[in-house]
């Protein structure tokens, strides 16, 4: 005997139905708490960079910073 | 050398794991000589520009460490020193540590170019390429002239330092270099007397291992011999005072004793250890005492006017 499958079953079934099961790479407790930890140690080091960029500027130009043509 | 580059699990490396692949205790070191370089240079250095320079270099020189850690990775695993290291540890891949150090040379090579000069930027990009280039790469597997002629890198701070200062070179940085390049090999030949063993295992030429200790003890003590009437040029060549060459004159006769002393050792390795802590030791005094001098040569002579 063939079974046919309902077509509007098998949607419900694919896209609103059981959640499939997470694909890629699941990460440890530990390896979490790692990356975060080297996350903010690399915001921390770009924003420590551009306070740099941005303090030799202000040293660079100096008083010649407002005396520009506007 | 093995270049593990994938990794089946996700990286467990903290940030600690990667401040140790910069070589902090190197590092420091390499900040003092060049921050006497940057601060015995004639003129003046904005303080914003002057602690640029010594970041850049600071930074510069921890990615010359992370790409000779990534590099010497099979060699660092077979030594009791360096085992502990976080890539024969497991924690960071020599991939990561090349990758990480890399961005972190061409990042201080040219913030230094583009925020205090092209020249302090050029010795910079050299020192870190002989480091990884001619040191790590080649010489350090292939000849016991290798911490001789690798030293060069390690003494190039103070010029770095001078020239971010300057712009330029001069007579009295190139003294400083020569003694940091006569300093390196009785520093690195006392530990690695005592550290045979592991250098033979992991099949580095060191002198003791290709030489025998005999031949090392008397090469330290050449070495020495050269090193101490150096430390006294700042002063006999006009560059500093009475106060510093009488200090260095005095550290530099501890240090030939203290040769002497390895010269003659025939059991253990009492003094080989007592000189490699002294030259720490030594090398710092000296630059301290030079940094004091012109800092009060510059304290008295305004005071004087």
């Amino acid at each position: 005997m063939t079974t046919v499958s309902d077509p509007v079953d098998d949607f419900t079934k694919r896209f609103m139905g059981e959640p499939p099961p997470p694909a890629g790479v699941k990460l440890t407790e530990q390896q979490l708490r790692a990356r975060r930890a080297r996350s903010i140690a690399i915001a921390l080091a770009l924003g420590a960079f551009v306070i740099v960029i941005f303090l030799v500027t202000i040293v660079r130009l100096g008083g010649n910073v407002l005396t520009r043509p506007m | 050398m093995s270049l593990t580059v994938a990794r089946v699990e996700p990286s467990i490396a903290g940030v600690g794991d990667y401040i140790e692949l910069m070589k902090p205790r190197v590092m420091s070191l390499v900040v003092f000589t060049a921050l006497v370089g940057l601060l015995v240079a004639p003129g003046h250095v904005h303080p914003v520009i002057g602690l640029t320079a010594l970041l850049c270099i600071a930074v510069g020189a921890g990615a010359a460490g992370a790409l000779n850690m990534a590099f010497d990775a099979d060699i660092d695993a077979l030594m009791t020193r360096t085992a502990g290291r976080p890539i024969p540890r497991g924690r960071v891949t020599a991939g990561e540590a090349a990758g990480f150090g890399m961005t972190l040379a061409a990042f201080s090579v040219v913030t230094l170019g583009l925020l205090v000069n092209l020249v302090a930027a050029l010795m910079l990009g050299f020192t870190i390429l002989f480091y990884v280039v001619i040191y790590t790469m080649w010489l350090k597997r292939s000849t016991p002239q290798n911490i001789v002629i690798g030293g060069a890198a390690g003494a190039l701070p103070p010029m770095i330092g001078w020239a971010a200062a300057t712009g330029g070179i001069a007579v009295e940085p190139v003294l400083l270099f020569l003694i940091i390049f006569f300093w390196t090999p009785p520093h690195f030949w006392a530990l690695s007397l005592y550290r045979a063993e592991d250098y033979a295992r992991a099949g580095v030429p060191m002198l003791p291992v290709v030489a025998g200790d005999r031949e090392t003890r008397r090469q330290i003590l050449i070495y020495t011999l050269l090193l101490a009437p150096l430390g006294v040029t700042p002063w006999l060549l006009g560059y500093a005072g009475a106060t510093y060459g009488l200090a260095a004159a005095a550290v530099g006769a501890v240090m030939i004793a203290l040769a002497l002393r390895v010269r003659v050792e025939r059991n253990g390795h009492a003094a080989s250890k007592q000189m490699f802590a002294f030259s720490i030791l030594y090398l710092f005094l000296l630059f301290a005492m030079l940094l004091v001098d012109r800092m009060s040569g510059l304290v008295f002579g305004h005071f004087a006017l």
